[in-house]
């Protein structure tokens, strides 16, 4: 039993990450109906830019809770900007033309990213600081919760709280919700579709940002392609609560950190992305749209 | 002759003689682009005729690959043997992955496709039942023999790719003048209008994918050839995205344009080598800017393939 509740906290936590990188998948595709494959690389990149706003700003001395606060907040805001960059440079000019040139511009421009990282960073594996966060664990009776996975697990359901109430209770995420649905008819009711492309990609990357921080801290390890592993799993998690969803890319990725934990708690870690993607495939066979994803009728 | 004709003779008569010219160096990026032409030609009868979104191609270009080593350095096979199983497995592969999830509409199944190249991958690596030799792969595939010759010099494995290369052509150009073709074509204009005339989309969808496995394996048995030695990096989920961009870069259901598509993802690369680190940064840039300057493509097909005949009563019937 210890071990189930262990791998349960353990499971949120990944839950967490999963989902606030998922949550930046599924606006994205929610508007414009197209996978951004890069999103995975910029939440790499934002790992790498804490990591140099920490040695840089901060040395390796003593960090303080302000010292925190500022390397997320300068993080996400350069990272934005860059999501921003990409939208405006790989997709905005490929808005009206087939749909598959959007996915190979979303390729290229991953492996733009991908690869600017290798360049800038140097193609071996950096280690993220241990002390940026307290290294305090707590023990509930054979149950551990670090600090961190504390702070990743409350800071992340604020977030989301946040983006909920802002997508259904602020006249921007009106918008955003009448852009998902119908662009033209968006259009027509004065909506500035540009705009709602922009916010979104700013929340998005920023979003990720914060999770490919969290990633850095939790894990540590940071390589220039971790960028895939880390946004294949969170897309995924966005399939299975129904892409197009936030609410669902939310429950989704929760539901995706628990399966990897279970199993790799108690099956195999050697077989862990099989299993990830046996469940993604039959979840697309059973139910295509997802979980929480509404069904709705192909357009003639 | 009209201009088309002459272009493809041109070419095919220019890759014939081009053994004779070049240097080992420059045969073996023959090699590489002939092979890599037919992977390319096969992903477009998948992704550019039938318009499937398929991002796991590699897979069966990687059990064709697999399915010549394994048998021949498990089993004992002549190589010559193994090609029938490099060809049947994959569509056997195919028919039994894509026949779940052909109803999937164009994001679903392309991430289904995904998630089968990576368990593919993962299959390799773990080495289940110990056939598939792990990270490393096998190495040691013999030499084609045939009638007591050994055809081991690069020149003959040239000649082997090249004439897959016009069985490939050959292959297509029939499908472009048959009814297989056409309810392709058809399928990729306009799903429902198809459905509604008739036209039985999980079955050409089926068609399609199983021919294009089995040009895939073949290319694969040939790619094992070229190097004796199979290892997984080449058939990872990496190198399907390579051959899903080919064909969009070059401009899908467009010959010329898959064959510059090759040209430009597979062979500028080896000649490049001095830019080594910055290489896929270059080339995601060009991908990004092709699409944006030239959303259909570097060079695409010409008003889809409307058989000569039509052309001709359209212009009759002014």
């Amino acid at each position: 039993m210890d071990i189930f509740l262990q791998q349960l906290i353990n499971g949120l936590t990944i839950g967490s990450l999963y989902a606030l990188v998922a949550l930046g998948y599924t606006m994205v595709y929610g508007v414009m109906k197209l996978i951004n494959f890069a999103h995975g690389d910029l939440v790499a990149f934002s790992a790498y830019v804490g990591l140099t706003v920490f040695t840089q700003f901060f040395g390796s001395g003593a960090t303080s809770f302000v010292s925190v606060i500022i390397i997320f907040i300068v993080t996400s805001i350069i990272v934005a900007f860059v999501g921003v960059l990409l939208e405006r440079l790989a997709y905005r000019p490929l808005r009206t033309a087939p749909r598959l040139s959007a996915v190979v511009s979303a390729l290229g421009a991953s492996l733009v990213i991908q690869n600017g990282i290798m360049l800038i960073w140097g193609p071996n594996m950096q280690i993220f600081p241990a002390d940026l966060l307290p290294s305090t664990t707590w023990n509930f009776g054979g149950v551990i919760i670090s600090y961190t996975q504390f702070v990743i697990l409350i800071l992340s359901a604020v977030l989301m709280a946040a983006l909920y109430i802002f997508i259904n209770k602020t006249k921007m995420g009106t918008a955003i919700r009448a852009s998902a649905i119908d662009q033209d008819a968006a259009k027509l009711m004065g909506i500035n579709v540009n705009r709602v492309i922009v916010i979104i990609f700013v929340i998005g990357s920023m979003l990720g940002a914060i999770g490919g921080l969290f990633i850095g801290i939790y894990y540590r390890a940071l390589t220039f392609d971790m960028g895939w592993l880390y946004g294949l799993n969170a897309f995924i998690a966005a399939i299975i609560g129904g892409i197009g969803s936030i609410p669902g890319a939310m429950l989704g990725g929760l539901m995706l950190g628990l399966f990897n934990a279970l199993i790799a708690g108690y099956i195999s870690t050697e077989w862990a992305e099989t299993f990830t993607f046996v469940l993604l495939i039959l979840i697309l066979i059973v139910r295509p749209t997802g979980l929480l994803g509404e069904k709705t009728a192909e357009k003639v | 002759m009209n201009k088309n004709t002459i272009i493809a003779l041109t070419f095919i008569i220019v890759m014939a003689f081009f053994p004779l010219i070049a240097d080992s160096a420059w045969l073996g990026i023959g090699i590489t682009f002939l092979i890599f032409a037919c992977v390319a030609f096969s992903q477009d009868i998948i992704l550019g005729r039938a318009g499937i979104f398929n991002m796991g191609h590699a897979i069966f270009f990687g059990i064709g690959a697999y399915a010549t080593a394994i048998l021949n350095v498990q089993f004992g096979f002549e190589i010559i043997a193994t090609i029938p199983f490099a060809i049947i497995l994959p569509v056997i592969a195919a028919i039994v992955l894509a026949g779940p999830i052909i109803h999937l509409r164009g994001d679903y199944l392309l991430v289904a496709t995904i998630g089968f190249n990576i368990i593919f991958e993962q299959v390799l690596k773990n080495n289940p039942g110990d056939i598939t030799g792990g990270p490393n792969g096998i190495f040691g595939i013999d030499v084609v023999r045939v009638f007591g010759y050994e055809l081991f010099s690069d020149t003959a494995i040239y000649y082997i790719a090249f004439g897959l290369l016009l069985i490939t052509l050959l292959i297509i150009r029939n499908l472009d003048n048959s009814r297989y073709g056409r309810a392709l074509f058809y399928i990729n204009k306009d799903e429902i209008a198809a459905k509604s005339m008739g036209i039985n989309i999980p079955y050409y969808k089926l068609f399609a994918f199983a021919l294009g496995a089995a040009i895939a394996g073949a290319a694969g048995s040939v790619f094992a050839i070229q190097y004796s030695a199979v290892s997984p990096e080449s058939f990872n989920f990496m190198q399907s995205v390579m051959f899903f961009a080919i064909v969009l870069v070059g401009g899908s259901a467009s010959l010329p344009g898959v064959l510059i598509g090759t040209f430009v993802m597979f062979v500028l690369p080896e000649l490049f080598t001095e830019f080594n680190e910055a290489r896929y940064l270059i080339f995601g840039a060009a991908m990004v800017l092709t699409m944006v300057l030239r959303p259909n493509g570097v060079w695409p097909a010409s008003f889809g393939n409307i058989p000569k005949y039509l052309k001709e009563k359209v212009k009759g019937a002014k």
